[in-house]
């Protein structure tokens, strides 16, 4: 490792900044870019908690591989198994680590931190701040982040747009060497070199539109990296969060953590029954997931409980006043508890929709909020490699495995979390690995905090690495990186030459309503039913769209702070991501996790027991996409019912009921 | 942003906004506008078609839209800052009718509830303009730097749990640990002034949310070795005397955030550790 | 930059910012001590023209205001000749006044006030410490002035204050003449009664921002408490010193000149005390009848 070997992090996430300590405190510098300061990273509005295996579940029969266990079942096999046995591994000093950094986890009277229940399990293993964990997480990350930046190991450029990213050689060969950014007040465009560069960019929530990401999470980033020829994988798997507040400019979400503490989701039995909620008597009310899924009842995973809100309001008609919303009640708990434990959400709940929820049910619907999908990334297997995948794993079986670590990564292996393109990573919710087709509630922190953890670690050997040490990016020559630059001027250029001062902008080429119009379609086609037919017409609205934005046609010719450029450009990528989406949705005729299709509403593992690669094609503008075996040997894939009444009985996974 | 269409089995993702909300009509948005810093300063009105749910973010993201004032001059988008757009990130703070606040929390059936309505919206007075309503706070982030505002752990291997906490304390540092650093507190705060040059920062007052998060990090068990840094850090020039007591701050914290309990609690770890210093040297 | 880098926490900075958290603490404390405890036996004295009666021991027959006086003007005596060491505690007065003014002016020019614009009852007060200061210490040297030294130009009628005739004197510069109301009286008056409110609002409020200062009242609720406090005492100290001027206001100063003089005339008995014949006063023609 050479005096001059650097970092590049771009995101300032749990993930980024995870990462951006670990590979600080191996003594290599980070520059670490973000699009905001980066303690106002979408990070901040995770809510609920973190998952990990502790001492009180463990005495119930509960472990780090039954976690493990729920996390590939939750995902409905589609994730990598390998790294999720690793993180759930690591779960638990993922949080000791979180507790030294003084994250104010709830404690319970004596003292140790207290635990809640989350979707996808019947154990309490869920550790929580409030109701704004993940802003307490990030928090922890940023102070950390700081501590580095006082010593001059991390250098942050906040307020800068990644643009591109710098790669050299080709085909297999191919390694990224810096990146391409751009200050977002200055405007200045500039290369910049690094020996490895981690992408924690988060989702694309706002491809959709209306969702519960913050406004930065445009996916552009990893839609940049995807037409630089990083592979992008699983981008139909996208997580529609059952409970949020529809607003004018988001959704809001209200966390799963509210059915964990007791929450429960109904509307009136009868149609149409216009009464208010406090008049409803307790049998004219309908909790149709607690009837429906009697073990897990209103803490099934995510895409199921989107599913069934969905039907009742939208193929039922039976929503709270006919509208698209039911009931996520919460009013027969205590209300200084809820303060304590959920205040968080309280607060936000009265502050957009003006009801207090500990006196009114708080009335939902589900909306975007989780890209399962995302860049494409390796790993190498760890030690634990069974003779035959283990079946069904049930609390209080011996866990065919113990929790070292190891077991599902090897550790510090240069290419765990790594893409396709040698150097380029991708952590956190930018990489597809850990979710599958559906992230169970609270598995997000940990995976975003475990791979800046575990794979910084695989970052630092891969710049100490033989390659590295023959060609350091500082040794590379200017033109390398003049190319990318050239290329991300002339862009703008081509944004800055649009700029039109006068007369009304025709919809058609507006920047702002081609984004606005692509959020409404793809919220339509892509997210809790998909059909054949639908995805067609989406594909091609898109492409109607993407035509339309070739002539786009700018409103603002400054060259300083130029935010309409920003959003503008991004707008273009987002295209290109939404497009992947919809061609992803359409090739995989089967229905898993979040992904259901009307016409395929089966699992086919047969067919489908794969990760969809998307390959993007400069030449052509086309999206390559291609299935990619799934190593499934930890785990026999099973059926997912989650203990569903009408399930076939054989299907149906029992749920032990918890002492 | 968008029509509510009618769901469908198709559609699955056009939502109803809350009843409740008013109806839809037209709000001015009167705007202090700065196309960057050593710029004039000029004001521009736009007219915003409002739904039913609207708050400042959707509002400005329809003048981003369709940039045309009043007066039907074509103009540019106006520029902002914004993130989580729920109250947890702090970005969009702006004053608004005269007040700091966020903006996406800033409910127009709330703050603007009569067709023809105006909204004034001002960038934040004691930063550095970059545009529009978008301003630099580094100098808060600076401040974090200064107050060690970081619990000095041995880095990030696993080295076991983090001591044991009471409730009580873990909610005390809850409450603390919850401020964005979205800068309201400053902005009311008459002792915190406008200062463009980042050589005077570390002199000038440092303001409510670092005294507050030295106050957090100083309650926690491994927080405290950084303690007397911290008090000596806020003991001099633009440290914890010079609050005016005004206490605008802890009625302008969105988080409700007890800064003035914080400025006592510093105040009295000052006056300790000063007394002590002085007689042990330490 | 680098200029103010390296005069980070060397020498390179003023006095005042290298003991900066002592000199705040000195000025919070002075403000308490000797200041705001001068500031109680002071008004306490003057009120005592009203209540002076009930506890001295003013002779038979006498008015409540001739028992004020005469309780009044041995409360003067005993401070000019019962104290120890009253030049020293004078000087450490005057020098604590002038640090607590003088630090105050520096210290208020680092704040904004914003009341108008965030219009709580705290900012009001915060923006009325800061002129109450700036006021108060402009009455502060007009009343030591005239009083004092006997800057009588600075009195429309011209009146000395005698600390041997101590009521009749100061009722004739509050009233502007030993014959009644003028005009400058009237704003005489008036310049104290704002003064003197200011002061003690200066005090009561200092004393309130204090404890918060010295981390005395950590608590909102400790807040409010000693907020209750410090009203209590300013109330109170504020009608001590209201009903000072207002006692002095109604005071005839002939007639507590005759007491003032009968007192004189006893103690002159007893000690070696020089009876002055009249009041150190200026004499305008007409205007006071010698005894």
């Amino acid at each position: 490792m050479s005096a001059e070997n650097r970092v590049i992090v771009v995101g300032g996430g749990l993930a980024g900044l995870a990462a951006a300590v670990r590979v600080a405190e191996a003594g290599l510098p980070v520059d670490l870019f973000s699009l905001v300061p980066v303690k106002r990273s979408h990070s901040v509005c995770a809510q609920g908690g973190i998952n990990a295996c502790n001492e009180v579940a463990r005495q119930q029969g509960y472990s780090e591989y039954q976690h493990f266990d729920e996390t590939i079942y939750g995902g409905d096999y589609l994730a990598d198994q390998h790294p999720v046995l690793e993180m759930a591994n690591w779960a638990p000093k993922v949080i000791d680590l979180l507790d030294r950094m003084g994250v104010p986890f709830n404690r319970t009277s004596e003292g140790n931190r207290d635990l809640r229940l989350f979707g996808g399990s019947l154990f309490k293993r869920t550790h929580f701040a409030g109701a704004t964990t993940g802003q307490q997480l990030l928090y922890a990350l940023d102070e950390q982040t700081r501590r580095y930046e006082a010593e001059g190991l991390v250098k942050k450029y906040e307020f800068w747009e990644f643009l591109w990213p710098v790669t050299e050689g080709e085909g297999e060969g191919r390694r990224c060497v810096g990146i391409v950014a751009q200050d977002m007040r200055t405007m200045q465009i500039r290369p910049f070199r690094a020996d490895a560069v981690v992408m924690a960019t988060g989702g694309c929530g706002l491809v959709f539109g209306k969702s519960t990401n913050s406004i930065i999470c445009n996916g552009g980033a990893a839609a940049r990296c995807y037409q630089a020829g990083a592979w992008y994988a699983n981008p139909e798997m996208i997580q529609v969060h059952p409970t949020a507040i529809p607003g004018a400019d988001k959704c809001r979400l209200m966390s799963e953590s509210a059915r964990g503490e007791g929450g429960r989701v109904w509307v009136p039995r009868k149609k149409g029954d216009r009464r208010k909620a406090d008049q409803i008597p307790e049998d004219e009310r309908w909790y149709f997931l607690e009837e429906k899924y009697p073990g897990y009842g209103n803490l099934v995973p995510r895409d199921i409980a989107t599913r069934e809100i969905f039907d009742i309001c939208v193929n039922q008609h039976m929503g709270v006043d006919g509208e698209n919303q039911v009931y996520l009640d919460l009013t027969h708990k205590d209300p200084d508890y809820l303060t304590r434990k959920l205040g968080g959400i309280m607060e936000i709940y009265e502050k957009f929709v003006g009801d207090d929820p500990r006196k009114v049910p708080m009335k939902i619907f589900p909306a975007v909020h989780y890209s399962m999908g995302g860049l494409w990334t390796t790993f190498t297997p760890g030690s634990y490699t069974p003779e035959t995948p283990v079946g069904e794993h049930k609390p209080g079986m011996v866990p065919p495995v113990d929790a070292q670590p190891g077991h599902g990564l090897a550790i510090g292996a240069p290419n765990n979390s790594m893409t396709n393109i040698d150097g380029l990573y991708a952590f956190g919710e930018v990489n597809f690995a850990y979710h599958g087709a559906t992230r169970l509630g609270a598995n997000a922190l940990l995976s975003c905090i475990f791979d800046g953890l575990f794979c910084g670690v695989s970052v630092v050997n891969f710049v100490k690495g033989d390659r590295v040490r023959e060609a350091p990016a500082e040794s590379l020559p200017s033109q390398v990186f003049d190319r990318f630059v050239e290329q991300e001027e002339a862009k703008v250029k081509k944004l800055l030459d649009s700029v039109q001062m006068r007369g009304e902008i025709a919809p058609e080429h507006n920047g702002y309503t081609i984004a606005n119009e692509l959020g409404v379609e793809m919220n339509a086609a892509c997210t809790v039913v998909k059909t054949e037919g639908r995805l067609k017409k989406c594909i091609e609205k898109v492409r109607e769209l993407r035509e339309r934005y070739s002539k786009v046609v700018m409103s603002d010719s400054a060259a300083w702070s130029n935010q309409s450029l920003s959003f503008v450009r991004a707008t273009g990528d987002m295209l290109v991501i939404a497009e992947l989406i919809a061609k992803a949705s359409l090739e995989r005729e089967e229905s898993r996790g979040s992904h259901y299709r009307l016409d395929f509403p089966e699992r086919d593992d047969d067919r489908f027991l794969k990760t969809l690669v998307g390959e993007y094609d400069p030449a052509s503008d086309e999206h390559k996409i291609s299935f990619r075996e799934i190593d499934t040997s930890l785990v026999k894939p099973r059926p997912r019912t989650y203990g569903r009444v009408d399930a076939k009985p054989q299907d149906k996974k029992e749920a032990v009921a918890q002492s | 942003m968008v029509a509510d269409n009618t769901p469908s089995a198709d559609n699955a993702q056009e939502t109803s906004t809350p009843e409740g909300s008013g109806r839809a009509r037209k709000v001015r948005f009167r705007i202090k506008r700065c196309e960057g810093p050593g710029k004039p300063v000029y004001w521009q009105t736009f007219a915003v078609q409002t739904e039913p749910g609207a708050n400042i973010i959707s509002c400005l993201q329809k003048i981003a839209e369709h940039p045309v004032t009043v007066e039907g001059e074509r103009t540019t988008p106006v520029t902002w800052d914004s993130g989580c757009l729920e109250e947890v990130c702090g970005a969009c703070t702006m004053v608004i009718n005269g007040r700091v606040r966020q903006s996406c929390s800033a409910l127009i059936d709330r703050i603007a509830p009569n067709d023809g309505d105006e909204v004034v919206l001002e960038p934040m007075s004691k930063f550095p303009v970059i545009r529009d309503l978008w301003v630099d706070r580094q100098r808060m982030f600076e401040a974090l730097k200064k107050i060690d505002a970081w619990v000095p752990i041995d880095g990030t291997y696993s080295l076991g749990a983090g001591p044991k906490e009471s409730p009580e304390t873990q909610a005390t540092r809850y409450v603390l640990s919850t401020c964005m650093s979205c800068g309201c507190c400053l902005e009311a705060c008459p002792q915190y002034l406008k200062e463009e040059d980042p050589a005077k920062w570390d002199s000038s007052f440092i303001g409510a949310a670092a005294l507050s998060q030295a106050r957090l990090f100083n309650l926690h068990e491994t927080g405290k070795q950084g303690r007397k840094d911290r008090l000596d850090a806020l003991m001099g020039p633009g440290g914890v005397s010079e609050c005016g007591n005004a206490q605008n701050c802890v009625k302008v914290c969105p988080k409700h955030i007890p800064l003035t309990e914080s400025i006592a609690a510093i105040g009295r770890a000052v006056t300790v550790h000063s007394i002590a210093k002085w007689f042990t040297g330490k | 930059m680098s200029e103010a880098k390296s005069s980070d926490k060397g020498s390179g900075q003023s006095f005042l910012a290298r003991h900066h958290f002592l000199f705040r603490r000195l000025h919070s404390l002075t403000g308490i001590v000797p200041i705001g405890v001068f500031l109680i036996a002071h008004l306490t004295t003057n009120s005592s023209i009203l209540w002076g009666k009930f506890a001295g021991h003013a002779p038979e027959g006498s008015s409540v205001l001739q028992g004020g006086a005469h309780y009044f003007q041995e409360e003067v005596h005993w401070i000019h000749n019962g104290i120890p060491h009253l030049l020293l505690i004078e000087i450490t007065l005057w020098v604590s006044i002038a640090f607590h003014a003088g630090l105050g002016f520096i210290y208020a020019k680092t704040g904004r006030s914003n009341a108008t614009r965030y219009a709580y009852q705290d900012n009001w007060r915060y923006t009325l410490q800061r002129w109450s200061g700036y006021i108060g210490i402009i009455f502060i040297f007009y009343h030591v002035a005239t009083l004092r030294w006997g800057w009588t130009f600075l009195i429309p009628g011209g009146t000395k204050w005698d600390h041997n005739f101590a009521s009749s004197t100061l009722a004739a510069a509050l009233q502007g003449s030993y014959d009644g109301f003028t005009m400058g009286g009237l704003l005489v008056s008036a310049l104290y009664f704002i003064g003197v409110t200011l002061l003690v609002f200066h005090f009561a409020n200092g004393l309130w921002t204090a404890a918060i200062s010295w981390g005395i009242t950590v608590s909102e609720q400790a807040q409010k408490r000693w907020g209750a406090v410090c009203l209590v005492l300013g109330a109170g100290l504020m009608v001590a010193g209201w009903s000072s001027i207002v006692g002095f206001l109604l005071l005839d100063p002939a007639e507590a000149e005759e007491v003032e003089r009968m007192l004189l005339k006893e103690r002159g008995t007893e000690s070696a005390v020089i009876v002055p014949d009249a009041p150190a006063r200026i004499e305008t023609a007409g205007s006071v009848e010698q005894p």
